[in-house]
């Protein structure tokens, strides 16, 4: 666990007050609110926050917006690789049931 | 030879510092790994068209590299861990939004209620082996009299658990046979088929008809005047009465077999053996008394003879 000083040293371009906003508005959330410990993850996070602030070059309106579509995304791929992993270890015959399903509803589309 | 880094963001040398932010902000909103969660390929360009902004978008490096004093590698930028690596474990799991699934549980029924709302610790779906194992078989005894056993019958069974289970009993089956139900034993565990439930028959003796293979025995009372005269007398059998013939001077032990009236089973019909016994009126008048002795006079036989020899 990192603490908020670690986690704004470790990113280029980060101040304590701008990682302080992200956590108000809920870009990042620490894992204790209150001794403000971040993860690996948060530090991830907060790098990419700043990469599409100053690198490419997002407004902070625009930034919310891009995060909870990431989010969406990851939240979509997760249940579809569990989904996968359901599949994989059905039997041949089911398994190619649903990928003939699927194919044949894919071609309705 | 390097590959010259203004083509890598596709400007001319003459380009401004303007232009090169704007060449490459257009490319890397394109590229970025975090908006290609899973494109590795757009993470590699990604890196190459940063390496090439470093230096061409900082004017004092953007001029030693035209002078020729660094190449197109400069220096390597420390290894960037992007959020996509985290997203799909489980500390980016409190991250992952279910939004996507809000019209899911209207799509589907079954699998509607699956998606989006399990929270955010759960572990991600590569989770570890799965173990799957075949449901145990459940044992039942089951007790049926004989003419069930005979013609087959549909029975209900109550199992410990308050459940029930609807049991086809096949004609002919026979005692200790053993009834197979597939899948209605214990459920499986993990992608396991569940057990067999296995039920054995034992069959009720019958008061009045006795089973010997596919055969069925009665024991029939006869009269001393059908026995000694013949004629047809009422049989009661599996499938209902019939008459059968006696011949005239039938005795005690005899046996008729009624042909086609036993257990059918797959291997074909049994027959029905009826065994005679010679039954004295209950109460024996003047009449029968007095014939008894006249006939006892002419007509003296000894069905002792061959006791006599053997014992």
């Amino acid at each position: 666990m990192l603490s908020e000083r670690d986690l704004v040293a470790r990113v280029q371009r980060l101040t304590v007050t701008r990682l302080r906003v992200w956590v108000k508005q809920g870009l990042i959330k620490p894992a204790e609110e209150t001794a403000q410990s971040f993860s690996e993850a948060d530090l991830a996070r907060a790098t990419l926050i700043c990469n599409l602030e100053d690198q490419l070059g997002f407004s902070e309106e625009d930034v919310p917006v891009l995060l909870n579509l990431i989010d969406q995304i990851h939240g979509l791929r997760s249940e579809l690789m569990s989904l996968l992993g359901v599949l994989e270890d059905l039997p041949p015959d089911v398994r190619a049931t649903v990928k003939m399903r699927i194919e044949s509803r894919r071609g309705r589309g | 030879m390097a590959e010259d880094l203004y083509s890598v963001l596709g400007v001319p040398k003459t380009a401004s510092a303007g232009d090169i932010t704007k060449a490459y902000r257009k490319l890397a909103k394109k590229l970025h790994p975090d908006l290609n969660p899973g494109d590795k390929a757009a993470g590699e360009k990604f890196k190459k068209i940063t390496a090439a902004y470093d230096i061409l978008g900082d004017a004092e490096k953007r001029g030693r590299y035209d002078r020729g004093e660094i190449d197109a590698s400069g220096q390597e930028r420390p290894q960037q861990h992007y959020y996509r690596e985290y997203a799909g474990g489980q500390d980016g799991a409190r991250y992952r939004s279910t939004a996507g699934f809000e019209d899911i549980g209207a799509f589907s029924d079954l699998f509607g209620d699956l998606f989006g709302e399990r929270g955010g610790t759960r572990e991600g779906g590569r989770g570890g082996a799965r173990f799957s194992m075949r449901g145990p078989d459940a044992q039942y005894r089951l007790e049926v009299d004989l003419l069930n056993a005979v013609n087959g019958t549909k029975t209900r069974i109550t199992l410990p658990d308050g459940g029930t289970l609807d049991v086809a009993i096949p004609a002919g089956v026979t005692d200790g046979q053993v009834l197979r139900l597939k899948g209605k034993g214990g459920p499986g565990i993990g992608e396991g088929e569940p057990g067999d439930a296995l039920i054995e028959i034992s069959v009720r003796p019958h008061p009045v008809f006795k089973r010997e293979g596919d055969d069925i025995i009665v024991e029939v009372p006869i009269t001393f005047d059908e026995a000694v005269l013949g004629g047809k007398v009422e049989v009661p059998t599996i499938g209902g009465r019939v008459f059968a013939t006696v011949p005239p001077g039938s005795n005690t032990g005899q046996t008729l077999r009624l042909k086609g009236r036993g257990i059918t089973t797959k291997s074909g019909t049994g027959d029905q053996l009826v065994k005679l016994s010679v039954v004295l009126p209950e109460r024996i008048d003047d009449d029968l008394k007095g014939f008894a002795e006249t006939w006892r006079e002419a007509h003296r036989y000894d069905p002792r003879r061959k006791l006599r020899e053997r014992a």
